[in-house]
């Protein structure tokens, strides 16, 4: 059948043109101006899929970052609290050694010295409890106030430690082992010195004693080394987290969002199309048979 | 052949001429109307008048012109096609409809979507691990756990409210069905009536051409001709106007969509209460598969399935957070602690609440461990990951909308195409053209003052005739 056109038809086509060409012109102003190209899932359902996994990921990357830059903070507050406690042990053997020399002492120097190792086993108890944020670092996840009571009793959980999850199946332990590092009770460090210091008024030779002292430095040097590697795990985190999150975001960006350049010149072509349709339109649908019958 | 017959036929050649101008005009004027058929006249000659008497000799010419009636050109395949492209197109476009503005409910992929709630949600119960025991991750927490449950809850009402709306939307359209029926009827008698009387009924033929197509996309179905000037409309194969006969649907069924399942929403006769009515197409089909329930396989009805599937997500998620939660301890040495809670008679993702008030409630800890251990949580915020967990889960509702709605946006755009070419076709038939009637006009005019001019020759030949006769030379 040859389609008979009307001036009601053609009227119709123009308009449908017409419609068709705003209609398109509308929809890539919503994309330029909203810079998004999935805008509802049905604009791209794999899309959809794809920035849903990328915004997890991205939500979990941000919380690994947290995560490690909570986890530093703890481990440079352990790692200087050590290097103290590393100094003052260094100063008790020194004392030790100077007290271990019964002939050149006098009962009132060794008194002296026992007086001055009763000031830095203060120090290192209070080391001991160092805090941050409320959370004592040598404590593991005890909610005691102290790590380490003026008896000497850790308040720790054997095995239980502090640990920061800087990947999906990656955690780190950010606390120092207070029992490792300070011993616990009447074998802790703190009962050391008291020791030292009551052998020191009592006139007992220390000299003995300086093979403990050794132990405990080991001890600590050993506790240290492991916070040390611990430093270094999370700072290498910290960089492929931050790799990783510039990485997931270009990868969202490159799903979710509209290439500028050429949305702006689909944009322009379009409207370059809807106005030569206008145009054409306006030219085209005037003239009837009317206009030249006189 | 009486002598002043030849007057007689010009004088139809001027009746023909003038009869022609009147539905030229009649087509000009129309020339806007919605659903006007253009007409035309028909007119057939006038054979000579048969002989009788001895001395009738000779040839003899026609008697002029005869006026046979005013032809409707519309073209009845054309119709019946724009009718079933109708049906097709008002199926589809409901369902499209439906689907587009539920998933711009969801707003997804973006920030304020359910999966960036989910994601804050596992972020939270990091900081709570970090932080066990203290306030004001905890107080986060259950700040990120209540928007969460919030998004959900809002979505579901979404899908409520859309049911509900289309369920009233339901009912509006059967009584326009009805009305529309009636009308049919009403037009069926007028034109039988005028059709016997041999009285014009093009007019009355497009209204009811009109409201057939109108009806075909409301509720699909087939029109019949049933031969003396009526028509049938059939609906699901049983007729909803018969000549002069409109019967009546209804619609019943559950007003709400948690009583869909229980009681389906279904059409029924008015005169026949228990015959369900089964439609072929038409937007009332398609309201009626938006609103179907679910069938427990994902192929009910996709508002019914939607729902379901959000009151999955929420058992989902329910039972794998509790799951994790009850085997840690809260801060107050409680075990066995459920973090979120269904209200009992609700929906499962309506219901869905966090029963921790504060930091005392939350299980961060594993049982024997210090109490600002944070193992539990750790363990909770790893819930968002792999394979079956709510973040998949949801991610997978997401996607399932989506490319559902993809193809149902393209199905419609598709019939909405048909139905465009299709109203096309029939309008090419039948609509009017002005270039064609003004040359109508002319021919007609022309046709006019040549009838005249045989009523004058014929006028001044008889004048020759009667007053001229005998005077010769004068």
């Amino acid at each position: 059948m040859i389609t008979r056109i009307t001036s009601q038809t053609q009227l119709r086509h123009a308009q449908s043109a017409l419609y068709d060409s705003l209609a398109q012109l509308t929809a890539t102003q919503d994309k330029a101006t909203s810079k998004q190209n999935i805008s509802r899932p049905s604009d791209d359902p794999t899309g959809t899929a794809n920035a849903l996994a990328v915004r997890s990921s991205q939500s979990a990357n941000a919380q690994y970052t947290r995560n490690a830059t909570d986890g530093n903070s703890w481990l440079t507050m352990v790692d200087s609290s050590l290097s103290s406690v590393e100094a003052i042990m260094q100063r008790v053997r020194d004392l030790t050694v100077k007290g271990a020399n019964d002939g050149s002492m006098s009962p009132t120097a060794k008194d002296a010295l026992a007086s001055e190792l009763d000031g830095l086993k203060e120090n290192l108890l209070s080391l001991a409890n160092t805090q941050l944020l409320g959370r004592n670092v040598f404590a593991g996840t005890s909610s005691d106030a102290v790590a380490f009571r003026p008896d000497y009793s850790y308040t720790g959980t054997a095995g239980d430690s502090v640990q920061r999850r800087i990947s999906q199946d990656a955690t780190v332990r950010v606390d120092g082992d207070g029992a490792a590092i300070f011993g616990v009770g009447s074998g802790s460090v703190f009962a050391l010195i008291d020791q030292i210091s009551s052998d020191l008024r009592s006139g007992t030779n220390v000299a003995p004693r300086l093979a403990q002292i050794d132990d405990r430095m080991t001890a600590v040097l050993a506790q240290h080394a492991v916070i040390g590697g611990a430093e270094n795990q999370v700072q290498r985190a910290q960089n492929d987290l931050s790799g990783q999150s510039v990485s997931l975001e270009a990868q969202r960006s490159s799903i979710e969002d509209v290439d500028l350049g050429s949305v702006i010149l689909e944009l322009q072509t379009r409207r370059t199309n809807y106005q030569a349709a206008l145009y054409v339109t306006a030219q085209a649908l005037p003239p009837t048979l009317m206009d030249f019958l006189r | 052949m009486s002598t002043f017959s030849s007057l007689n036929t010009a004088y139809s050649g001027l009746a023909a001429a003038k009869a022609g101008i009147d539905v030229v005009g009649q087509n000009i004027s129309n020339v806007g109307t919605d659903g006007y058929t253009r007409q035309r006249l028909n007119t057939s000659s006038v054979p000579g008048a048969t002989r009788a008497g001895m001395f009738s000799v000779g040839v003899a010419p026609g008697q002029g012109v005869a006026i046979t009636g005013v032809a409707r050109l519309g073209d009845a395949s054309l119709d019946a096609a724009l009718r079933a492209a109708s049906a097709s197109s008002g199926y589809a476009s409901v369902r499209a409809d439906t689907l587009s503005s539920f998933e711009e409910s969801l707003n997804e992929p973006g920030s304020n979507g359910l999966s960036a709630g989910l994601h804050d949600f596992w972020a939270a119960w990091q900081a709570v691990s970090n932080q066990a025991g203290d306030p004001a991750p905890a107080g986060a927490l259950l700040g990120s756990a209540a928007t969460l449950t919030a998004r959900l809850s809002t979505i579901y009402r979404g899908v409520q409210s859309q049911w509900g709306t289309t369920r009233a939307s339901v009912d509006s359209m059967v009584s326009d069905v009805n009305a529309a029926a009636k009308q049919v009827a009403e037009l069926n008698v007028r034109i039988r009536q005028s059709q016997l009387a041999g009285d014009p009924a093009n007019e009355l033929l497009d209204q009811r051409a009109q409201l057939t197509t109108s009806l075909a996309a409301a509720v699909g179905g087939t029109v019949r001709d049933a031969g003396d000037g009526t028509v049938d409309v059939l609906v699901g194969g049983n007729p909803l106007v018969t000549g002069g006969t409109a019967r009546a649907i209804a619609a019943s069924g559950s007003a709400v969509l948690e009583g869909a399942s229980a009681d389906p929403v279904t059409l029924s006769w008015v005169d026949h209460p228990g015959v369900p009515l089964t439609l072929q197409g038409g937007r009332l089909a398609g309201a009626l598969s938006v609103l179907a329930p679910a069938d427990g396989q994902g192929r009910g009805g996709m508002l019914a399935e939607a729902a379901a599937s959000l009151d999955s997500f929420a058992v989902t998620l329910a039972g794998q957070v509790n799951a994790v939660h009850r085997t840690g301890v809260t801060a107050s040495g409680a075990t066995d602690a459920s973090f979120f809670g269904f209200d009992p008679g609700q929906p499962a993702a309506l219901g869905l609440h966090v029963i921790p008030t504060g930091v005392d409630g939350i299980a961060a800890a594993a049982p024997g461990a210090g109490g600002k251990n944070g193992t539990v949580a750790d363990q909770i915020s790893g819930l968002g990951a792999g394979a079956g967990s709510p973040d998949s889960v949801w991610a997978s509702f997401v996607v399932g909308i989506g490319t559902a709605s993809k193809s149902e946006q393209q199905q419609a755009d598709l019939a909405e195409l048909g139905r465009t070419s299709a109203e096309n076709a029939q309008l090419s038939q039948s609509s009017v053209d002005l270039d064609e009637e003004n040359t109508s006009l002319i021919a007609l005019q022309h046709a006019y003052q040549a009838a005249a001019r045989v009523m004058t020759t014929i006028d001044q030949t008889l004048d020759t005739l009667i007053n001229h006769t005998g005077t010769v030379g004068l």
